[in-house]
């Protein structure tokens, strides 16, 4: 019997009792959609985070924390011979690393009344361009006291005033070609404090950070002129020391000038994506702690991935009743044509033929299940992302985050959900089907009868 | 063409402990030609349908052999058996068992289907057998709107449509009225005259007795007599 016979002939049996076959495909139905649903629960959540996590970022980033064991006097700072390291890597495209003025030095920047106290950093600028830094006016700085400010330096260089009440008011003109000062100090042998104010021209502005809740305040120097400043203070990285504490030996030769500079901010960048997981490995292995949003996103996707897992399983349960129904269908069919299924094997029907009818008969309730419960699982998704939001500030009052999904149903769920369903329904066919093949020809015709 | 050798048959009745041996055929031996037309024939419980059934493959026997068209097919397994049958064996009953969701048409189509045919070589076969048994204009009639000759008719088509070398029929005129059972058993002798078709009929009719090249009479599940119609020699 050719393929294309079998479906024709299911569908005639399938006629003959469309209230029933209606019924359990449609049982079939809600039991995909509710499995889907639930499921699309997990992979909506986990999309909004993954895409929150991954706002602006730069996936290719491997961020190090420190050394895993680090030597007593550089703390967890890294040095050159770590860059070097880093840069000899294979796969590595950039290495970017920042050096920051100590906190200690509280140094402030100023122009005309108005005063900042930003954050001091070096940044290593070919780096920085090949990982695509942008200015947002300017150029990049080229002598020594041409400095870099943030995009939000100038919103927070501010003219002091005496009454906290009143509203600060921010510096309003150009800043690219202003003169600044900045401020810094040290104790002298005698305890006294001194000052140095060092000239600093504005050429560039930095472009706006991809987080608009983050504000960058921060001013870029030369690398000259932060070895100035440490000339000035005899300590690395401009450290303060006061007078009044007592420092020991140790911490004491840790801050002498040696003519190293220690890093604070080190990112190592890979080509792509996909060598950010074996690099991270590699450096970690060489004791150097770091972190990737990749490696975040493996976590949370982990999480993710058991979470779905069971609501799968939940939603699996749905489908297995609704198996149940289709047990009963394939079965009383099976009863109801037992006579003429008798027939058939009468006349040479092959028992591999009787059963793959059957079984086809199940697998098409399962087919169609798994198609209408898909269609009515996407408008139902579509529904409840249009609808949640709506209710969820007219019960709480409270709008509900933006771009949060609810409800996702990617391809492979729909895969996933289809497989199952149709799955389920061969299964529960499967007896009737094996009953089917072994009806009895001559008790069927009762031909002594 | 057919042949029975040594064969036993009994039913056991019962469940496991009180169960009872029931021996319906004894010993029975024969063999028929291609292109004969052998009627059995025998008082009723003696074994005649056993007979049959064994021939059909619908049970299997105690002991001894079977061939069909020289090949034993005493142990082929249920899956060899259904496809021996539907290339060799074309079957009539005496209730006709006609699938009654399905019209005259599909009915005989219906081996053609199962054989795996295209669907013109279909199409046309079904035609002609419907021409053949006369009822072309009934083609789209379901078993339950035909007269019992007619079913019979619509019947020995789906027998027929696959042109087996061997018709088996169990009393294949019980249902029918005299007139009717006249034009089958005619219609018969044309099948093997025209087709070299060989049959092989159960009945307890005389008439259609008569209609054999010979008779087999069954005893007591035994063969016990063996009567040639010289006439149709
Ligand atoms: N499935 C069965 N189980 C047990 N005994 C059976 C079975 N089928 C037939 N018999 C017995 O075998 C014997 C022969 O039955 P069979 O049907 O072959 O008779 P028959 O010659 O065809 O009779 P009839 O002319 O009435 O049709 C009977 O005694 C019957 O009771
Ligand atoms: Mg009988």
């Amino acid at each position: 019997m050719k393929f294309i016979d079998k479906i024709r002939f299911v569908r005639q049996n399938m006629k003959k009792n469309r209230m029933r076959v209606f019924m359990t495909v449609l049982a079939t139905a809600i039991g995909c959609a509710f499995l889907i649903m639930l499921a699309s629960v997990g992979f909506g959540l986990q999309k909004s985070i993954i895409t929150d996590l991954t706002e602006g970022k730069v996936l290719n980033e491997i961020y190090i924390h420190g050394k895993e064991d680090p030597g007593p006097e550089n703390k967890s700072y890294m040095s050159d011979k770590d860059i070097e390291y880093f840069e000899s890597i294979d796969n590595v495209k950039a290495v970017t690393r920042l050096q920051y003025l100590h906190y200690s030095q509280e140094a402030v920047v100023s122009i005309e009344d108005y005063q900042i106290q930003p954050r001091v950093a070096v940044s290593y600028f070919p780096a920085e361009v090949e990982m695509g830094m942008e200015l947002s006016e300017g150029r990049l700085p080229s002598t020594d006291n041409e400095v870099l400010v943030g995009y939000n330096f100038k919103e927070y260089l501010e003219k002091p005033s005496e009454d906290a009440n009143e509203p600060k008011v921010s510096y309003e003109d150009e800043l690219i070609g202003q003169n600044l000062q900045l401020k810094i100090r040290k104790f002298d042998q005698t305890g006294n404090i001194e000052y140095k104010t060092i000239p600093l021209k504005v050429v560039g502005i930095k472009e706006k950070l991809a987080n608009e809740f983050d504000k960058d305040t921060n001013i870029t120097i030369s690398d000259a002129l932060f070895q100035q400043i440490e000339e000035f203070t005899q300590t690395k990285k401009g450290e303060v020391l006061f007078q009044e504490i007592e420092y020991e030996e140790d911490y004491l030769d840790g801050v002498q000038l040696n003519g190293e500079r220690l890093y604070d901010r080190v990112s190592v960048y890979t080509q792509n994506v996909e060598q950010v997981k074996g690099v991270s490995e590699e450096i970690r292995e060489k004791g150097y702690i770091n972190t990737s949003v990749t490696d975040q996103i493996q976590e949370i996707n982990t999480l993710f991935l058991v979470m779905k897992i069971g609501l799968i399983f939940v939603g699996t349960i749905a489908l297995i009743i609704a198996s149940i129904g289709i047990f009963n269908t394939m079965t009383m069919a099976v009863t109801e044509r037992s006579s003429d299924i008798g027939i058939m094997k009468a006349i040479g029907a092959h028992p591999s033929t009787i059963r793959q009818i059957f079984l086809i008969e199940s697998s098409y309730i399962g087919i169609l299940g798994a198609l209408i419960g898909t269609v009515s699982a996407f408008v139902l998704s579509k529904a409840v992302n249009i609808g949640l939001p709506f209710l969820i500030e007219t019960m709480s009052e409270e709008s509900s985050p933006e771009g949060l999904m609810f409800s996702y149903i990617p391809l492979s769920l729909v895969v996933i959900s289809a497989s199952i369903s149709i799955l389920v329904a061969v299964f529960s066919g499967w007896r009737p089907a094996k009953k089917a093949t072994s009806v009895d020809v001559l008790k069927a015709m009762r031909r002594d009868l | 063409m057919i042949q029975m050798k040594q064969i036993n048959h009994q039913f056991i009745i019962g469940k496991k402990k009180r169960k009872t041996i029931v021996p319906v055929l004894e010993n029975v031996n024969f063999q028929i030609k291609q292109g004969e037309i052998v009627t059995i024939v025998g008082k009723s419980g003696s074994g005649k349908s056993t007979l049959l059934n064994l021939l059909s493959g619908y049970i299997r026997p105690t002991n001894g052999e079977i061939f069909i068209k020289d090949q034993n097919v005493t142990k082929l397994s249920e899956g060899d058996w259904a496809d021996f049958r539907i290339q060799n064996l074309g079957f009539i009953f005496q209730s006709f068992q006609l699938i009654p969701s399905m019209t005259a048409y599909q009915n005989i189509e219906l081996p053609l289907i199962l054989k795996g045919a295209s669907n013109i070589a279909r199409k046309q076969q079904a035609l002609d057998m419907l021409e053949m048994v006369g009822l072309s204009d009934h083609a789209d009639y379901y078993p339950n709107e035909l007269s019992g000759g007619q079913q019979q008719r619509v019947s020995i088509a789906r027998a027929l449509v696959v042109k087996p070398p061997i018709i088996l029929a169990d009393e294949p005129t019980g249902s029918l009225d005299s007139e009717n059972e006249q034009e089958l058993l005619n219609f018969i002798q044309k099948l093997n005259r025209d087709l070299n078709i060989t049959f092989l009929i159960i009945t307890h009719d005389d008439q259609v007795a008569a209609i054999g090249h010979r008779t087999l009479l069954i005893k007591d599940g035994k063969l016990q007599e063996e009567k040639v119609h010289e006439v149709h020699r």
